[in-house]
């Protein structure tokens, strides 16, 4: 029998799944390039819908993968993964088609978005300030996977892109994600246009990950022009090993300075919609719990991923943790959070992450989720009536320093 | 968006709920208090046209004072609800708008922009200034009487405006050490307080007084011309003038101090400024035809046709040109006095004033002496509160009510309301040139508030004593 589906979700994540002999040709199941994550960057894996709708970028054809007791089969139109010699139902996430069309201007949709679950993530920058000065971090492959480019991508292509990727109905949100730009901002300038034609033209939610800017004035800026939901991640705790792990989110920005900016965002931002992502298997787990801990002390949802070494880094020698060694942290995690009363239900459905929501499989399966909406957030309704209160809170909290004066009637 | 044109409120979001919801509860409390003298308001002895004037005027008063909506919406709310609920027909709402007083408050407007578009009025300020301040107390006293002076010819408003910058100029040439600061406080006080005090003497000080005139035009047929308004208040701005000097020597004692840097930055403007050009000349010799024509002419030919005529005449001499102008006339405030003068007509028409007067002030006041003084304190009062006009609008239609019912002369109404409802002198959002002199970072709150409330109450007593002891000898009888 399948673990539950939590357990599973890490446990896929870390051992990845065989191929039964008819899903060996299907290359077109294969999800390519992925997000700056480091569990699932530059390796070939399948989006799998696990049970209770637990979405997980499953790893597949890697070496690692072989010694899995995961194997996912095809049964006619079904998907079967099995553990045990028992065979259990899961859906596959077929690539979505608009990463076969090109853009107005001729770039392959592939290129610019990669679709994950509701979202999809576009970096629509040229490449990382860390890659550029070599202090990138030791477990990211995105220079050596070619993911960084000469130009940035123009405005209209990634509204073309975001356009298809909506037609195709698996995306509801946009994830735009940047590297390290090195100035005051941080790169909210080069984002804005981003953000703004995407808001004047969709009906969504975006959510954004950069570094912290050196001034918070960046942060409510950022969330003036219509971000809804933000990241700056740390991704470890520990000060030394962030050091020698990521030379330049410790020397460039430093921890205090993404601490600084989580504390500051989690009062502009709505409870819930900052979140820091924090890496399990690359500091001792006192360490990660201890980061949980402070994120969560200042009102930021702490997501969490399992390191996977990759074959073009510096860490493809560093051990892989086990399911087992990291499971008592997501319990952590999902409890401390429940305890901080911090929304759970926006930051959710990452295929390549564990969030706090899908974290409470490893506490109690059966645990009622503070705010109980989990699933009227997934739905249609739901999702019109977030989108609708999250442009009311903006409107209401955001004031034109020229009312002020009008108001004052002078 | 700017980067930093904004603000994000953090407070709890109730709070921001609650205050963002002040102006759509306001708002819908106004309809309800507008149908709650409709439906549960019955007065036996007004008839229905009268019943309605008054719930309308019920929701203009609600509005303007809670500031639920700007001012001159709040006048053609009322011009748009007079005709639909019956109280006037169409034709007579719309008509009133074009009040005489409403076109010599366009004509004073664009008469005033011409001077400062041109830079007259500022080289007037500056030869002034070069002419009296050769030491301290002549130097403040220059600025107490130029802008207690350009006040009797131009709105109080752009007086301060225009001769703010000046002042801050010589106070920063003067480099006023800490215990000297209360040179500086007086500095801009005599501004705030000068432009305030001038602004009471003539017609052309506020648009307070056309306003009142123009209600008392159209509800009486009476009016004053230029020179009778003239007469009756000059001797009140030179009374408070010398009591607001008192104060301020008394409160902003200054010591010996060296000018000589602030003559100096005086007569660099004035370098800057140049020879008058042909273009001043003109519009100078305008300015003093137009005012002798109002002395003289005014009641032949009307101070608005006089207005009008000289606006014409700059523009038939080229002296100025419309986008010159057009930035500089206050155009709201000419469609609020334009619905005031409506609704103070209509409630006047269908006897809702009456009614009003009778039920409220004419209900307890035992004599003239009251009733005067509890229109020249509501007047303070309401200012305080709101808009020095929308006082004027509010109380004008009621003091012409009730004064009629004491026996008093409806004409005095005009100056007892529209004189003290300009006398603001004890917040920063009293008037602008508070605001302007408060802004100016030399004064303290209470450094307007407690000589502001002794020269508010030494104005009221000085103002009795004119209606009582002086007015009658020109007339004008309470």
């Amino acid at each position: 029998m399948l673990p539950n589906p939590g357990i599973l979700k890490l446990d896929l994540a870390i051992r990845g799944a065989g191929l039964g002999d008819s899903l060996r040709a299907r290359h077109e199941l294969l999800h390519g390039r992925a997000l700056r994550s480091p569990v699932a960057k530059s390796a070939k894996s399948i989006e799998l819908v696990l049970p209770g709708d637990v979405l997980v970028s499953t790893p597949v054809g890697e070496s690692f993968t072989n010694d899995s007791p995961y194997k996912l089969m095809q049964d006619a139109d079904r998907f079967l993964l099995e553990y045990e010699g028992e065979p259990a139902e899961v859906r596959v996430v077929a690539p979505p088609s608009y990463y076969a069309k090109k853009t107005r201007s001729g770039i392959p949709m592939g290129r610019i978005g990669s679709s994950y679950g509701p979202y999809i993530a576009i970096n629509p920058a040229k490449r990382c300030g860390f890659s550029e000065r070599g202090t990138q971090c030791r477990f990211c492959d995105a220079a050596t996977q070619g993911a960084d480019r000469d130009e940035p991508i123009p405005v209209e292509d990634v509204i073309d892109t975001v356009r298809a990727a909506f037609a195709d109905g698996n995306s509801e949100f946009v994830y735009l994600h940047i590297g390290y730009v090195d100035s005051d901002d941080a790169g909210v300038e080069f984002i804005e246009p981003y953000v703004r034609a995407i808001k004047r033209h969709f009906d969504t939610l975006v959510a954004v990950q950069l570094q912290p800017p050196r001034e918070n004035r960046w942060i409510d800026y950022i969330y003036a022009i219509g971000v809804d939901a933000i990241s700056y991640s740390v991704e470890i705790h520990d000060e030394k090993i962030l050091e020698s792990v990521c030379v330049g989110r410790a020397k460039q920005v430093g921890r205090p300075r993404y601490y600084d900016a989580l504390r500051h965002a989690a009062t502009i931002f709505p409870n819930g919609t900052v979140w820091s992502d924090l890496i399990v298997g690359l500091e001792p787990i006192e360490s990660t719990l201890e980061g949980v801990d402070t994120l969560v002390e200042m009102g930021v949802l702490p997501v969490l991923s399992v390191f996977r070494p990759l074959s073009d880094t510096d860490l493809r020698d560093h051990p892989m943790p086990t399911t087992q060694d990291v499971a008592p942290v997501f319990a952590y995690l999902f409890e401390r959070v429940k305890e901080a009363g911090i929304n759970m239900n926006w930051v959710r459905d990452l295929s390549f992450a564990m969030t706090p929501f899908e974290a409470r499989y490893f506490s109690d399966p059966n645990a009622i989720v503070p705010s109980g909406l989990g699933p009227l957030y997934r739905s249609k309704l739901g999702n019109l009536a977030v989108r609708n209160l999250s442009r009311l809170r903006r409107r209401l909290r955001v004031r034109q320093v020229n009312d002020s004066y009008g108001s004052s009637n002078l | 968006m700017s980067q930093s044109g904004f603000v994000v409120d953090t407070r709890s979001i109730w709070i921001i709920l609650l205050q963002s919801g002040r102006q759509p509860m306001l708002l819908l409390l106004g309809v309800l208090i507008y149908l709650g003298v409709r439906t549960f308001v019955a007065p036996e002895d007004l008839d229905p046209a009268g019943h309605r004037a008054l719930a309308v005027f019920a929701l203009c008063v609600f509005y303007w004072v809670f500031d639920v909506l700007p001012l001159m919406i709040t006048s053609i709310l009322a011009i748009v609800l007079l005709p639909m609920t019956g109280v006037l027909p169409a034709k007579e709402a719309y008509g009133l708008f074009g009040n005489e007083a409403v076109f010599f408050i366009l004509g004073a407007f664009i008469l005033a922009a011409a001077m400062m578009k041109s830079g007259l009025s500022s080289r007037l300020a500056l030869v002034i200034l070069n002419r009296f301040g050769h030491d301290p107390v002549t130097l403040l006293r220059g600025i107490f009487a130029l802008n207690a002076t350009m006040s009797f010819f131009m709105s109080e408003h752009a007086v301060a405006a225009m001769t703010f910058p000046i002042i801050v100029e010589i106070i920063a040439a003067l480099h006023l050490p800490p215990e000297r600061r209360n040179y500086g406080k007086s500095l801009v006080l005599a501004m705030a307080w000068g432009s305030t005090i001038g602004g009471v003497a003539t017609l052309l000080g506020g648009a307070r007084a056309p306003l009142a005139l123009g209600i008392l035009r159209e509800l009486t047929g009476d009016t004053y011309t230029f020179a009778e308004w003239a007469a009756l208040n000059i001797p009140m701005t030179l009374s408070l003038s010398a009591a607001a000097w008192i104060l301020l020597r008394t409160f902003f004692p200054t010591g010996d101090i060296d000018i000589s840097k602030a003559e100096q930055a005086v007569q660099e403007r004035l370098d800057k400024v140049g020879r008058m050009t042909l273009q001043e000349r003109v519009i100078a010799l305008v300015m003093i035809a137009t005012i002798t024509a109002w002395i003289v002419l005014g009641e032949h030919f009307g101070l608005a046709s006089i207005a009008l005529t000289a606006v014409v005449a700059l523009f038939a001499l080229r002296a100025v040109q419309w986008r010159d102008v057009e930035g500089y006339v206050n155009w709201g405030l000419i469609l609020m006095y334009g619905g005031a003068i409506s609704l103070g007509s209509a409630l006047h028409s269908s006897g809702a004033a009456a009614w009003l007067a009778d039920q409220t002030i004419a209900s307890w006041a035992s004599g003239p002496v009251t009733v005067i003084l509890f229109i020249a304190v509501s007047s303070v009062a309401l200012t305080e509160m709101m808009s020095n006009s929308a006082a004027v609008a509010i109380l004008m239609p009621l003091s012409i009510a009730v004064t009629s019912q004491f026996g008093i002369d409806p004409r005095i109404t005009a100056p007892l309301v529209a004189v003290p409802a300009g006398l603001s002198f004890m917040l920063p959002i009293g008037t602008p040139a508070n605001a302007m002199a408060y802004s100016s970072g030399y004064l303290r709150v209470q450094d307007l508030v407690i000589p502001g409330l002794i020269l508010h109450i030494v104005g009221l007593t000085i103002f009795n004593l004119m209606i009582w002891f002086y007015w009658p000898l020109l007339g004008l009888s309470p």
